[in-house]
């Protein structure tokens, strides 16, 4: 027997759910939609006009804005198997059984780095590894290596910064997936084969595919938006080598004050994201 | 006959004279700020010594006027952003805080006010306002626009050559460099070594890299961002020399200059690891406090040196100007606040608090020159500046950026800088032609 809901209690219980994201997501993206389509700069009010796509064509023809989506993702492609690689052999090591309380201590010390502020953790970067007074270079020997200021050590570091704040995030989503594996099914395993990979690939994987998929979404996401960090420790700099897309479209939309072309870079990122997502979900998700 | 006539009209001049005076005598900000009693004005301050000097000073004129001054404290870089955002939404902001290359961008959108408005309101205005005790250049570059004045000169600045006696004593030099060429040439080999650097040039990926950096060496050497159609003048021979001397001159900086932005170069300077530096006399507090500084004692200032087409020094600062998005009370308020932050009375006060006033009359006291040791330098720097040393037009923000982009990619020889200067200048060129500065639509002005 179902049990019969009207209409009414559906909306009721749906509709302000529906209502805030619409007045919170939906309505500065249809925004943003209406912004790009227009030649909108701030600073220029007075000169608002219709001017169709032409926004569109400025920014995919524009090198600067592919040079910072292929910084982007060079970074995502870098940091993000750093991640998983680290990521896993915590769960794996967090996983073994023995050692309670120094595993639980070790499992809250993992929340730490992501409960640090992006900005925070932007302004640490820059005395960290400040050329002559940082504790980095101190710490190689007196190392005089200059971080901030050179083009490719700037990305390094900003690799860096990525991975140790969100490796412990990777960690603790593998870790919920290892604890789903049936203790029957895994203690079977072990019994027919000690080779850890044997079990890690048959046995397990299964299991931290959802979760992996997950942080896979999740980080290209949090990866394209990247900016506070990148912000406060190297403003996209020296030169463009740390300018990401999101710095870029803040500084196109904000220190240039052209919210028309900052908005069409915005929309080709959503639609860039979306279609990522979906080969994210249609190649790697399996249900178990 | 005639002497009557002269008589009489001394006479009569004498009685308009006293009449005025008695008039003059009975005005006081507290008078004059009666109507606005209890109204709060909003404006945006920096986190530089020149705020906190008028920050303190702040009690003095809410007590004597009743009028609440509300300051919203952003760094630099976010101060335009924080502006242009409440004047597009029809926000709080009474006062307008305006660096001089954003008062074209300002007045074009009336956001501001010309001053005018208010001189003509004798109730209210100041007769002690004396426009012209401000330094003429100051007064036309930091707060007029296309002939019209909206805002008062608030906080100066100009470049200004910081230099460590000590170590240029150490290295047989009795006196700083004349020439940027004598820098380079004579005192850049002589001071940089054992982990010393005989210079450093604020260059980072923000305004400092337009207005401290690639416009520093363009105008000594007789270059500029413009011709007179208002055409990239980068490519000149002038624009290309100033900026292959800078390439030159990084051999006497320390590494990774293009990440050093101001508190940067200070600190290496104050720290005795960079002998000299150019930056704002506003700097100047920092660099002579034992606190701050561990060179203290060494710190002598001198203007800029020249270029082959003579000093042309840095040249920033701000202004403050009515916004007309605050109702009349609220801009009769700001305009009473304006004039007392810059008045002459109080330049005095400012200059002892850490500001720089930009009133002739404040400097006049020789004895000054020996307790502040950048006022000859500071003032003889605001007898040589250019105004338009960084366009001012309202598509500064949009041009700044792309100076901020290419110079640092010249500097880090990414490209040359024939290469860097032909991208700046067509893009700057597009950004112009869409404003309608080709088209006639828009006057040249700068």
């Amino acid at each position: 027997m179902r049990a019969q809901v009207s209409r009414r209690t559906i909306f009721a219980f749906i509709g302000p759910a529906v209502f805030g994201l619409a007045i919170v997501g939906i309505a500065p993206l249809l925004y943003a939609g209406w912004t790009s389509l227009h030649f909108f700069n701030l600073t220029k009010l007075k000169r608002i006009k219709f001017i169709g796509l032409e926004n569109y064509w400025s920014v995919l023809t524009d090198e600067v804005f592919w040079q910072a989506m292929g910084r982007t993702f060079f970074l995502l492609c870098t940091a993000l198997p750093l991640q998983i690689a680290l990521g896993l052999g915590i769960a794996l090591i967090l996983h073994k059984p023995g050692l309670g309380l120094l595993k639980t201590l070790a499992r809250l010390s993992l929340v730490l780095p992501m409960a640090t502020t992006y900005a925070v953790v932007g302004l640490l970067g820059q005395v960290m590894f400040n050329q002559k007074f940082g504790v980095v270079n101190q710490l190689m020997g007196g190392a005089n290596i200059n971080w901030i200021g050179d083009p490719t050590n700037a990305f390094a570091m900003i690799i860096f910064w990525d991975v140790w704040q969100w490796t412990p995030f990777v960690a603790l989503v593998l870790l919920a997936g290892l604890t789903m594996v049936p203790g029957e099914v895994e203690e079977a395993a072990r019994l027919e084969t000690k080779s850890w990979w044997v079990v890690l690939r048959h046995v397990q994987l299964p299991f931290l595919l959802p979760g992996l998929v997950a942080v896979l979404i999740l980080r290209t996401a949090d990866t394209l938006k990247l900016f506070d960090m990148v912000f406060t420790l190297t403003r996209g700099g020296p030169g463009s080598s740390t300018e990401f897309i999101s710095l870029m479209i803040q500084r196109v939309g904000f220190r240039g004050f052209d919210q028309g072309l900052a908005s069409a870079q915005a929309i080709i990122l959503l639609i860039i994201t979306i279609v990522l997502a979906q080969i994210y979900i249609r190649v790697f998700y399996k249900e178990v | 006959m005639k002497l009557n006539r002269l008589l009489c009209s001394v006479a009569l001049a004498s009685v308009m004279a006293t009449g005025a005076l008695a008039d003059d005598s009975d005005w006081s900000y507290k008078k004059a700020a009666e109507p606005y009693a209890g109204t709060t004005i909003d404006v945006v301050f920096l986190l530089r010594p020149g705020y906190e000097a008028i920050e303190a000073m702040l009690p003095e004129f809410e007590n004597e006027t009743g009028i609440k001054v509300n300051v919203i404290k952003h760094p630099y870089e976010n101060a335009l952003g924080e502006q242009v955002r409440d004047f597009v939404a029809g926000g709080d902001l009474d006062i307008a805080l305006i660096d001089l290359v954003w008062i074209g961008n300002f007045a074009e959108n009336d956001w501001i006010l010309p001053i005018e408005n208010f001189t003509s309101n004798a109730a209210i205005t100041d007769p002690d306002l004396d426009l012209d005790d401000f330094f003429p250049l100051v007064l036309d570059a930091f707060g007029s626009w296309n002939g019209t004045v909206y805002g008062l000169p608030f906080d100066n600045y100009s470049g200004l050559l910081f230099y460590n006696r000590c170590m240029l004593e150490e290295a047989g030099f009795d006196g700083p460099p004349q020439t940027w060429t004598e820098l380079k040439d004579t005192y850049g080999p002589a001071l940089t070594k054992d982990g010393k650097y005989a210079f450093a040039l604020q260059s980072k990926r923000n305004e400092t890299q337009s207005a401290d950096s690639f416009a520093r060496v363009l105008w000594p050497f007789g270059g500029s961002f413009l011709d007179e159609e208002f055409k990239s003048n980068l490519n000149s021979e002038e624009s290309q020399t100033g900026l292959k001397f800078r390439q030159d001159l990084m051999q006497y900086m320390p590494d990774g200059i293009v990440a050093y932005d101001h508190a940067e170069a200070v600190n290496g300077f104050a720290q005795g690891d960079v002998a000299m530096i150019t930056e704002w006399s506003a700097f100047y507090s920092t660099v002579v406090s034992p606190d701050t500084s561990s060179v203290a004692d060494c710190v002598e200032i001198a203007p800029e040196p020249k270029g082959p087409a003579g000093r042309k020094p840095a040249l920033g600062g701000f202004s403050l100007a009515v916004a007309s998005q605050a109702d009349e009370a609220e801009q009769a308020a700001a305009w009473l606040f304006i004039q007392w932050a810059t008045s002459k009375a109080n330049a005095l006060e400012y200059l002892e608090r850490g500001g720089v006033p930009a009133r002739q009359s404040a400097y006049e006291d020789p004895a000054l020159a020996e307790k502040y040791k950048f006022v000859p330098a500071l003032v003889e720097s605001w007898q040589d500046g250019v105004p338009e040393f960084r366009p001012r037009f309202a598509e500064w923000p949009e041009i700044t950026e792309i100076v901020q982009e290419w110079g640092t990619k010249i500097m880090l020889g990414e490209v040359t800088t024939e290469e860097g200067a032909q991208e700046i200048g067509s893009r700057m060129e597009t950004v112009l032609e869409d404003a309608g500065y080709y088209s006639g639509e828009k006057p040249l002005a700068q």
